[in-house]
């Protein structure tokens, strides 16, 4: 039916974005760049898990996209306040 | 039709924010670009995928859960990745500083 080819071409779209951000990762020019890279892939990460659910009919992943949601806030206070006291030269 | 609707403009706007991370110059334009495009394409896509599916009320309510989550958790990791660039060293390429004026 219509609405499976619309999930998967969203599912398609989002991996997409997640590979164009990939070049920003790799080949950032500063530590921040990097960070901003892996924030954004994280987010996109836990919209493909919900997709998946929604597509599969298993909608017990939804607990674990939101747990990813909250490691990736966690991690990222974290590392925030590791580039705020090392300051570099 | 309304779902329809939601799901393209997420997957326009994730698009365009990844365009802009590759193509902005600076840390801060492209924070701006990935928090802003990310959020709301976020929130877009999940209130569609709720529109679209056929679930019990409680999966529906775990999935705004999941929105709500996203509204409040992304503009505070990145307000936080900002200030810690500025603390970093990391100059920002504008004419106008204006953070270096309140905190000398």
């Amino acid at each position: 039916m219509a609405q499976e080819g619309l999930l998967v071409s969203a599912f398609y779209v989002l991996v997409f974005t997640a590979m164009l951000i990939t070049y920003r990762v790799v080949k950032g020019p500063t530590l921040p760049d990097r960070i901003v890279g892996l924030n954004t892939i994280t987010t996109k990460v836990v919209v493909i898990i919900a997709v998946v659910s929604v597509i599969r009919g298993e909608y017990y992943l939804v607990d674990l996209a939101i747990v990813l949601l909250m490691v990736n806030a966690v991690g990222g206070l974290i590392l925030a306040k590791y580039m705020e006291r090392r300051s570099h030269d | 039709m309304i779902e329809t609707i939601l799901m393209l403009f997420g997957d326009a706007v994730m698009v365009f924010g990844a365009l802009g991370i590759l193509r902005f110059p600076d840390v801060y334009t492209r924070l701006h670009a990935a928090t802003k495009c990310d959020t709301g394409g976020a929130m877009s896509i999940i209130l569609a995928l709720i529109l679209i599916m056929d679930a019990p009320a409680v999966v529906r309510a775990k999935f705004l859960v999941l929105a709500f989550l996203i509204a409040m958790i992304n503009p505070m990791v990145s307000h936080a990745i900002a200030r810690g660039a500025y603390k970093y060293g990391v100059k920002p390429k504008v004419v106008v500083d204006m953070y270096a004026w309140d905190n000398p």
